[in-house]
């Protein structure tokens, strides 16, 4: 029979509060959303997506709804991670912004974000997807089902011009084409500003190859960047723009895609190619810039390429139902209407595309020119669950090609055979 | 009945760092060696996952890169830290400022250094250039042509204050009698240094060593920030390869295999430098 003193009393005292702390401690961590009571709703949200006018609608939605709003914002990139490590845990949030059209293809035929035919059928009022244009709508459906809803449709393609700088050198109308586009970056190019700016980001080449009609992908043939002539002849185009012609400063690897919009708007640089996105920061941190914004260029074509983010509905989401109803409200023509009138932002609706404030903004005009030329999107790619691994292997060789000047034919065959070998 | 009881109160006592290392580290090491066994779509690969990696170009350029970084920053990094804490342990006015403003990268976010050189070293707008351009000299684009070296340099320039403090503590154990009866036979600042500092080092230097070593082969943050991996893949390291195979190609199965043979590799290169270490110190 064991004897009890005070010595041991205490011991035993200390192990066990100990213990306890440490037990505490130890226990599974309790996921962020479950900790918080069920009245919480969270949002993945893009960083340079948080408009006031989504905001407004969000705290609105939180206060109609009794909800705590945890409206959560970050870089592509991170939200990517993040959601990815969600869908792995099964704690995942209410509603997300999707990166681009096919990416909750990917999610919904892995099982991990929800379709939205059913509840956009049960709701005629909100309009889906009759009030939606055809390529937005397309772009994110796979055998008859719809796994995200456009929140904004743009262009990557559109020409972005100094216009002071232009006319300085005799250009008083943006280029056309690309032997205008290079003589107007030649004659641009002075002291320390380039005619042109190339971007890191491998996804903004799509407009050159896509103006040489090269498809990105063909999964069902297995083949990518096609017809090759075409490629070679885009790839080649974009180096000689820096190595050959020197009117492209060599861009710097880097998660952030903003490079030629920051030298543009530091007047380093009299042109570039991006998107809708890029109207924002330039008119709000260089407003002395006369802006102009011009069609995508012809090259063999005229052509740009779709983008714009979608909202999709997590399969595991706490309220389903909740999460469509704010889609509706995020996506509705008066809110579309007020995102557009605070940052420029062209959007999916057709009645946003036909109200008057939308057909008399010349920037819209332009915008709504570019929708028009968009190469098509080959939605297999997003159905195969191989298109992150592939855009991976696409932006080693863009940036083998364009940054560390590799030869474009065998960087280009290179590509094509792991990717080939990925699908 | 008195051994019992200490053993029982030891038990108490170490129940806590058990639960610790139990719950925290020996059971998601087991749960990634499970996940290991299985491929992307949750289909039993045994040991499929490992085999593998030895015939995956990406990653054997990514182990190769690793090892060239972790190389150059131990070199350099033991080098420019045993530099500074022998400087600083000379009786200089002001020493306790400059050992205190040394530490400061080290006491910073990565996150941090990361954007702060991502900035300074950015061809077109970074103020390296404009420093450059402004004393005549020809504009730098270390980040396009020499990524994986100026990753080494801003990993050197961030812990250098650290391996300084652990050299300093190394140096301040060495008896001043030593240097003394030296002095005293004729040796000069560089024979004392070879023949004093630099052996009685040793534990500090095979410490500094196994510490950086550990550290560099599970770099992925400054990488991550300043580069993206890039330029192409250049500068895409061990761990950021792992990243990628985790979180782009959403293939946990492959990543927790790659994990984990990172784990027999940093094990068996300390294992190898505390071997080293001993061999020195006897």
């Amino acid at each position: 029979m064991p004897s009890y003193n005070r010595r041991s009393f205490l011991q035993l005292g200390l192990g066990v509060t100990v213990l306890g702390a440490v037990g505490a401690g130890c226990s599974p961590a309790t996921p962020a959303s479950r900790k918080q009571d069920s009245r919480t709703f969270t949002i993945y949200w893009n960083a340079g997506h948080g408009y006031q006018a989504y905001k407004e609608v969000i705290d609105q939605f939180g206060k109609d709804h009794d909800l705590q709003m945890n409206w959560q914002k970050f870089q592509w990139p991170d939200l990517t991670t993040k959601l990815t490590a969600d869908f792995r845990s099964g704690n995942v949030p209410d509603l997300v912004e999707e990166v681009s059209a096919g990416t909750g293809t990917q999610y919904g035929l892995a099982g991990n974000v929800l379709a939205l035919d059913e509840f956009a059928a049960a709701d005629k009022e909100f309009g889906f997807p009759g009030d939606f244009l055809d390529q937005a709508v397309v772009a994110r459906q796979y055998e008859g089902k719809t796994y995200s809803i456009p929140l904004h449709l743009t262009a990557n393609g559109l020409l972005f011009y100094n216009k002071e700088l232009l006319s300085a050198a005799g250009f008083e109308k943006p280029p056309a084409t690309w032997d205008e586009f290079l003589e107007v970056a030649r004659a641009t190019t002075k002291d320390k500003v380039s005619g042109c700016a190339l971007n890191s980001d491998p996804s903004y080449a799509a407009p050159y190859y896509n103006q040489q009609k090269v498809d990105f992908s063909d999964v069902g043939a297995k083949q990518f960047m096609t017809p090759a002539d075409g490629a070679l002849k885009a790839m080649q185009w974009m180096q000689d723009l820096i190595y050959t012609h020197k009117v492209s400063p060599a861009p710097v690897a880097t998660t952030d895609y903003s490079g030629p919009q920051k030298l543009f708007s530091a007047k380093r640089a009299a042109m570039f190619v991006s998107g809708p996105w890029d109207i924002g920061p330039i008119r709000q941190g260089s407003p002395d810039i006369d802006l102009g914004l011009a069609v995508p260029l012809t090259g063999a074509v005229q052509s740009a390429a779709m983008a714009g983010a979608g909202l999709m509905i997590p399969a595991k989401a706490k309220d389903p139902k909740l999460s469509w109803e704010l889609i509706t409200k995020l996506a509705a023509v008066k809110v579309e209407l007020a995102a557009t009138k605070e940052a420029g932002m062209s959007m999916p609706r057709k009645s946003w595309a036909s109200d008057p404030a939308v057909a008399a903004d010349p920037n819209l005009a332009t915008i709504a020119k570019a929708l028009a030329v968009v190469a098509e999107n080959d939605v297999a790619l997003s159905a195969s669950g191989k298109a992150a691994q592939i855009n991976e292997l696409w932006k080693k060789s863009y940036q083998q090609m364009i940054i560390q000047h590799a030869p474009v034919g065998p960087a280009l065959d290179d590509f094509r055979k792991q990717a080939g070998a990925a699908l | 009945m008195i051994r019992r009881r200490q053993a029982l109160t030891a038990w108490l006592f170490l129940t806590p760092a058990v639960l610790f290392f139990v719950l925290l580290f020996f059971l998601p090491i087991g749960n990634q060696l499970l996940t290991g066994l299985y491929d992307a779509d949750g289909a039993f690969t045994g040991l499929g996952n490992f085999t593998r990696a030895f015939e995956d170009p990406e990653v054997l350029h990514s182990f190769l890169i690793t090892l060239a970084y972790a190389a150059g920053t131990l070199v350099v990094g033991t080098a420019v830290g045993l530099a500074l804490a022998v400087i600083l342990n000379q009786s200089l006015r002001g020493r306790t400022l400059f050992r205190s403003v040394l530490l400061i990268p080290y006491l910073t976010s990565v996150s941090i250094i990361g954007l702060l050189w991502r900035n300074i070293l950015d061809p077109q707008v970074g103020i390296l250039n404009r420093l450059l351009e402004a004393v005549g000299l020809p504009g730098q684009t270390w980040l396009s042509t020499h990524p994986l070296a100026t990753i080494v340099g801003i990993t050197v320039w961030s812990s250098a204050g650290y391996t300084m403090v652990l050299f300093l503590a190394g140096l301040q154990g060495i008896p001043g009698l030593y240097y003394e009866a030296a002095r005293i036979d004729g040796a000069g600042p560089w024979r004392r240094f070879f023949a004093i500092t630099l052996p009685l080092l040793a534990p500090t230097t095979v410490f500094v060593s196994i510490i950086g070593l550990i550290g560099t082969l599970q770099q992925f943050a400054l990488p991550y920030i300043v580069t993206g991996g890039g330029p192409g893949n250049a500068t895409s390291l061990y761990a950021h390869r792992l990243f990628i195979v985790a979180f782009n190609d959403n293939d946990f199965g492959y990543a927790s295999a790659l994990s984990l043979l990172l784990l027999v590799v940093v094990l068996v290169l300390s294992l190898a430098q505390l071997r080293i270490g001993d061999r020195a110190d006897a």
